[in-house]
């Protein structure tokens, strides 16, 4: 079935649909995340759509500073988005922590409790930065899809993500 | 009725998208990425202690220094550009690019200290005092 | 109709192979129109067709015990329904009817709605439940009016065929009966945002066009199936709009000169060009809440269909 595999591919790279979720951020990336679906830089021209619900999407984009009080959150969602997905860390923030680093009350960059495809640089990264950082993550969604590249996201090693990963991935499923 | 001539001048008016990948031009003032001249920097490290962010790294050796840059870590707050007293970091208007993997976008610089200017005007008798105060404040750096 | 008949009208024209395209043109063309007058591009033509294959491709959370395996029935219901829905449409005129299919036709468009509602209680789900709670609130709100107006253009036509409300006596032109089709057909249009969930009526939806309230826990397949039957329920909606004013524009423009393929070029324009009001309606407003959504279709637009019943009944027993 490989005609229908390129298809798959195909109309994969041409469909991305996001979740946005926010863990603690001050808010500037996520406005610039909204701003990235006005008229002026309109991602919708890539077909990209903000779903209400995980379920529905491919791409979690997530802004913020991972703090304590979300992490469990993250998990959960990163759990409930179906098939095959990918991570957008919006920000500087999810990547490093930017300025929180040291506080109390972070835990840490996304990258250690969930894998993480793609970043977007920025304080906060401008909405058009934001489009293609889409884009990539679209891209990488097909590829991975097309059994081009693991089928879930490669976790970085030597982090904690790497040995909780799956187990937390399975146990945060929830069932009806 | 004006939500409706609105939308009638949208139709026809042309739409305001910019095609992907198109980006649109950044103002003059646009803070972006810090730019590190080796040449003009002297290694006081101010730029280390100003940073908001800890985005620049700096690391002291016998002769010579490393300074590194993570454009990841970095708010683009431009502490370290008005701190700089030789003026060896600016900030131009470029934007940081995506990347995939942590550090990706970190940058290093080895630089060999320069020696210290010769003081002008110290010919006469405080000439004992002085290379010893010299070497002293070399040394400790 | 014998067996063939129907078979070829559900499965090939205007059934499935057909409609389906349909669903994805006119889907596409409300997002196309929508970003246009918002002063955006929108999606390419294709998008749609996208949207499905890619959505057939995702994995689905496993369920389990009776609410699962009903999950998994509910899209298939809801597509069978608008499929065969768009199927009683009369593209072409004299293709075959039977008498009463537009009351079928009204039961078939109002199945999705129902599998919506009870989709979003059988997911189990908080958010689900608030959508069902809200479409079942809307749908008795809009259905009010809609049945009254179906019902009075029926009775001043004294049919319930769908050919024969299709076709208008020509000759003489009853002038009380075109003023009565286009009341009860300005009734129906009110009424459709309401049915296809666009603003200012989407309120089922709790954030975005595809329904997020009782879809919050569809994902996959079961996912590409709602958004197929949504895109049908368009063409079924739209298409019988178009058959109610297809008549009227004949008579005005030139009633004897209308062939079969004419007819059906007009039935397809007229379609379109409901999609475009209703993508400009979607524009231009907002989302209503609940209960100024019930307010205006008791209190506003009841009276117009009250006076379209009550004219019609009396036409007819003055007649």
């Amino acid at each position: 079935m490989n005609l229908w595999n390129r298809l798959m591919c195909y109309c994969r790279r041409r469909s991305p649909w996001l979740f946005h979720m926010n863990s603690g951020s001050c808010n500037g990336c996520d406005i610039e995340l909204v701003a990235s679906l006005s008229p002026r830089y309109d991602a919708e021209q890539l077909g990209v759509r903000l779903e209400g619900s995980p379920r529905h999407a491919d791409i979690l984009c997530i802004t913020g500073p991972v703090t304590h009080n979300s992490v469990q959150a993250i998990q959960t969602v990163y759990g409930q988005v179906c098939g095959p997905k990918a991570v957008v860390a919006i920000g500087s923030c999810p990547a490093t922590t930017n300025v929180f680093i040291d506080s109390r009350t972070i835990d840490g960059p996304l990258n250690r409790h969930i894998p993480v495809d793609v970043f977007v640089p920025g304080c906060p990264p401008r909405p058009d930065a934001i489009v293609l950082g889409i884009a990539k993550a679209a891209e990488i969604l097909a590829n991975r899809a097309a059994k081009k590249l693991p089928v879930e996201p490669v976790c970085i090693p030597g982090t904690e993500c790497a040995a909780g990963c799956a187990a937390k991935a399975a146990a945060s499923e929830v069932q009806l | 009725m004006n939500i409706l001539t609105m939308l009638w001048k949208n139709l026809w008016g042309g739409s305001r998208t910019m095609l992907f990948p198109a980006r649109p031009k950044v103002s003059k003032g646009y803070r972006g990425l810090v730019r590190f001249d080796p040449a003009l920097c002297t290694g006081c490290a101010i730029c280390k202690f100003r940073c908001t962010a800890r985005a620049i790294e700096f690391r002291a050796g016998k002769g010579e220094f490393t300074w590194s840059y993570d454009p990841g870590q970095c708010t683009f707050c431009g502490r370290c550009v008005e701190g700089c007293k030789t003026h060896a970091l600016s900030q131009d208007s470029e934007c940081p690019p995506v990347y995939l993997t942590i550090g990706e976008l970190k940058n290093s610089y080895t630089v060999a200290r320069k020696p210290p200017a010769p003081k002008p005007a110290a010919a006469a008798p405080p000439t004992a005092a002085g290379p010893t105060a010299d070497s002293a404040t070399g040394g400790a750096q | 109709m014998n067996l063939t008949a129907a078979l070829a009208r559900l499965l090939i024209f205007p059934g499935l192979l057909f409609a389906v395209p349909a669903a994805w043109f006119f889907l596409w063309v409300e997002r196309k129109a929508v970003a246009l007058m918002q002063g955006r591009i929108g999606p390419p033509f294709m998008q749609p067709f996208y949207d499905f294959i890619k959505l057939l491709g995702k994995s689905t959370p496993p369920r389990s015990g009776v609410a699962g395996l009903l999950m998994k029935v509910w899209p298939l219901i809801a597509v069978s329904a608008a499929a065969g829905a768009v199927g009683l449409l009369p593209v072409l005129p004299s293709s075959g009817g039977f008498q009463g299919d537009l009351i079928l036709l009204l039961a078939l468009l109002e199945l999705p709605s129902m599998c919506i509602i009870a989709a979003g209680f059988s997911s189990r789900s908080i958010f689900g439940e608030i959508g069902s709670a809200r479409e079942a609130v809307l749908s008795v709100a809009y259905n009010v009016v809609f049945l009254l107006a179906i019902i009075s253009i029926a009775a001043s036509q004294h049919t319930f065929r769908l050919e024969a409300l299709a076709q208008m006596p020509v000759s003489p032109v009853h002038w009380l009966g075109v003023l009565m089709r286009c009341l009860g057909v300005l009734a129906i249009l009110v009424c459709l945002p309401a049915k296809l969930h666009i603003n200012p009526f989407s309120l089922p939806n709790a954030e975005q066009e595809i329904y997020s309230g009782p879809m919050t826990e569809y994902a996959g397949p079961e996912l590409a199936m709602w958004e197929l039957s949504h895109g049908l329920e368009w063409v079924a909606a739209t298409g019988l709009a178009a058959t109610l004013v297809a008549p009227v524009v004949a008579i005005l423009v030139a009633p004897h000169l209308i062939v079969w393929w004419l007819a059906a070029l007009l039935f397809v324009a007229l379609s379109f060009g409901v999609v475009l009001l209703l993508s400009v309606v979607a524009a231009a407003t907002a989302r209503l809440a609940i209960d100024t959504t019930v307010r205006f279709y008791w209190q506003c637009t009841l009276i117009f269909a009250v006076l379209a019943i009550s004219s019609a009944l009396f036409m007819r027993l003055r007649s």
